[in-house]
């Protein structure tokens, strides 16, 4: 078996110019796989980021079918007794509560519909990026009456700058009768999505709570895990309890369902470039030793004639291809390092677009996971063997004479 | 057709060919390469399977160790029917009694000296003390001492055929067949390895068959047999 195996690696390495060439074809094989699905995870990752950390949270409670209508009335049950449950909630990092309603900005110069928030300023920073997105003045502070934050968008509609003055109308809960208030924009944030800098608008929560005439109750609470998995992690007991008095607890998955599809399409899309890879990787293979042991076909002969077994024959094709995936596997791991090296550090730009509902608004680094550099080369090994199959079973069955013709 | 039934003793002859034919079809044409060819080889034989090209003597040697199936007839080797063995215990059966020389050397070249030589002894599970002591033994003989490490291509024409000798005598098979084994080979070389196996023929007894266009061989045979057309012209037993 050792000679076996002494063999077929001496025989892989005697045209070193063709295993080398195959060597690297298989292994850019390997390094584009791990690649795609390096890049493939961290524009998830940065999507789910720009979902949850823009303004949605990674999770949220509301009312039931408060999200149906967004009616002022739906109001959560018993939120304070929640918010209080989920300051000693070890799965929760931070939370912070909002209203939510339909209102109408109106300046000197037009009229713009948005929808509005009442957010508590110190927890909202740690939920969302709205502060961070503020362009011109200033962020809420509290306790922040008469403040309002607006969209880019909003304020080019509204044609107003910070330390203008808005009117903003909006229903009241209840009686339904629309109270009024007027405010001085305090910053102009951009979060360069279009939905956001054009259509909402932020005030502090406790001047919309007596706006809507909801005394202290909220319409949301939005969540941020210590670990953005359990997030995402529907079976835990942690929805079903926030569930309760008829209230309703969803992660960033329900909240925003068309990027778990994308999540879901993005793994069948990588099985699918990762069947192909591993055909193309096993007719490279096949056609690598086909073409060796077509060149060596009379010393095959001559093994088969002075005693060796069919079935050491086909052990010698087998520990070839072992020896040359190896090969591959080796290059392929350092392409794939060096490639996944490169942009890591600077990144692919994909700002701006808009995928499944999301727009990616920073760089897209691939993220290094374990199964790149274990289970796509175990695979890759796998697959060279069950490539080997045909021509083992060739080289098995050869007829020493016919291999060696002429001679015996 | 090729009988079947019970081991035959065979008095004293290492191989027996009954009534073997050969057919090869190639593009509908069939080319009789044997035809009811008979022939008893005794142990301790050194005979020559001479003629001309096409008369059939590399599908003499081929079928006479297995290498190739007759059409018809039977081949007995050591006692055993051919035509009773499947293809492993056919390449376990050459291991064990035939060495082979062949014309182009056929070294296997990923592998030394060394390793060339003790290949058949691995598939024999022959113990590593064992392989080592018979190599250094054949290599004196052979007088190629001290080449255990190089590879063939670092050797002569003439010496990769010692090797090729070494390789088929070192298992001490029953029988060594050698197809043309002196073609490539200066006559000086060929004389001298020649030379070499009849002293292995004349002191360990080991049964030698030729099949050659060389004349060194012919004279230098104990038997001479000629081939025309597949079937034997003379059968000549010398001294």
């Amino acid at each position: 078996m050792k000679l076996l195996f002494k063999l077929a690696w001496r025989n892989v390495l005697r045209n070193k110019r063709r295993t080398v060439l195959s060597g690297i074809a298989v292994g850019i094989g390997l390094a584009s796989l791990m690649f795609v699905d390096g890049l493939y995870v961290g524009m998830l990752e940065s999507m789910i980021r720009t979902a949850t950390d823009t303004f949605l949270g990674q999770g949220q409670v509301h009312a039931q079918g408060f999200r149906d209508t967004l009616e002022v009335d739906k109001t959560i049950n018993n939120s304070e007794a929640f918010m209080k449950s989920l300051e000693t909630e070890n799965l929760v990092s931070d939370f912070s509560p909002r209203t939510v309603s339909f209102g109408m900005l109106s300046s000197a110069s037009g009229v713009n519909s948005v929808l509005l928030y009442g957010i508590e300023p110190d927890t909202e920073r740690h939920i969302s990026m709205i502060d961070e997105a503020v362009r011109q003045g200033n962020y809420l502070t509290p306790p922040g009456t008469g403040q309002i934050l607006i969209g880019s968008k909003a304020a080019e509609t509204l044609e107003v700058e910070t330390g203008d003055r808005l009117v903003l109308t909006m229903a009241q809960a209840g009686t339904g009768e629309l109270s009024q208030d007027m405010f001085r924009v305090t910053g102009i944030f951009h979060m360069g999505i279009r939905e956001i800098d054009s259509d909402m608008a932020f005030i502090n929560i406790k001047q919309a709570q007596e706006l809507l005439a909801l005394d202290r109750d909220v319409h949301e609470i939005s969540l941020k895990f210590n670990d953005i998995n359990d997030a995402g992690d529907r079976s835990l007991e942690f929805w079903e309890k926030y569930s309760e008095q008829d209230n309703e607890a969803l992660g960033w998955k329900d909240l925003v369902p068309q990027l778990d599809s994308v999540i879901g399409m993005t793994d069948i899309s990588i099985l699918i470039i990762t069947s192909l890879v591993f055909a193309i990787v096993a007719v490279i293979i096949m056609n690598t030793l086909f073409m060796s042991l077509y060149e060596r076909i009379f010393e095959f002969g001559v093994l088969r004639a002075v005693g060796t077994r069919p079935v050491n024959m086909a052990l010698i094709i087998f520990f070839e291809a072992t020896s040359l995936s190896l090969i591959s596997i080796i290059i392929g791991l350092g392409i794939g390092y060096v490639f996944m090296y490169i942009f890591s550090v600077y990144g692919i730009n994909y700002k701006g677009i808009e995928f499944a509902g999301v727009t990616i608004t920073e760089l897209i680094y691939p993220v290094v996971r374990p199964r790149q550099f274990t289970v796509f080369p175990v695979l890759i090994f796998i697959f060279s063997f069950i490539a080997a199959i045909y021509p083992a079973v060739f080289a098995a069955k050869l007829t020493p004479a016919r291999a060696m013709q002429k001679s015996m | 057709m090729q009988p079947r039934g019970e081991i035959q003793e065979m008095s004293g002859e290492v191989i027996k060919i009954d009534n073997v034919s050969k057919i090869y079809s190639t593009e509908g044409i069939d080319v009789h390469a044997l035809r009811s060819l008979s022939l008893g080889i005794k142990k301790g034989a050194f005979i020559a399977i001479a003629g001309p090209s096409g008369a059939g003597k590399t599908t003499l040697l081929n079928i006479m160790s297995g290498l190739d199936i007759p059409s018809s007839g039977s081949v007995l080797l050591a006692g055993k029917y051919m035509s009773e063995m499947k293809d492993s215990e056919l390449s376990d059966f050459r291991r064990d009694h035939i060495g082979f020389i062949f014309q182009a050397y056929n070294l296997i070249p990923v592998l030394t000296v060394k390793e060339n030589i003790e290949y058949i002894m691995l598939l024999q599970s022959v113990g590593e003390g064992e392989r080592r002591s018979r190599v250094a033994a054949i290599l004196q003989q052979v007088g190629l001492k001290g080449m255990e490490n190089r590879l063939p291509k670092q050797l002569s024409g003439g010496q990769q055929q010692r090797v090729a000798v070494a390789r088929a005598m070192v298992s001490n098979p029953d029988m060594i067949l050698a197809d043309e084994p002196t073609a490539n080979l200066d006559s000086a070389t060929g004389v001298a390895l020649l030379d070499m196996m009849r002293e292995l023929n004349e002191k360990n007894g080991m049964t030698f068959v030729f099949s050659t266009h060389d004349t060194m061989i012919m004279e230098r045979a104990k038997r001479l047999v000629l081939l025309k057309d597949g079937e034997i012209d003379k059968d000549e037993v010398r001294g």
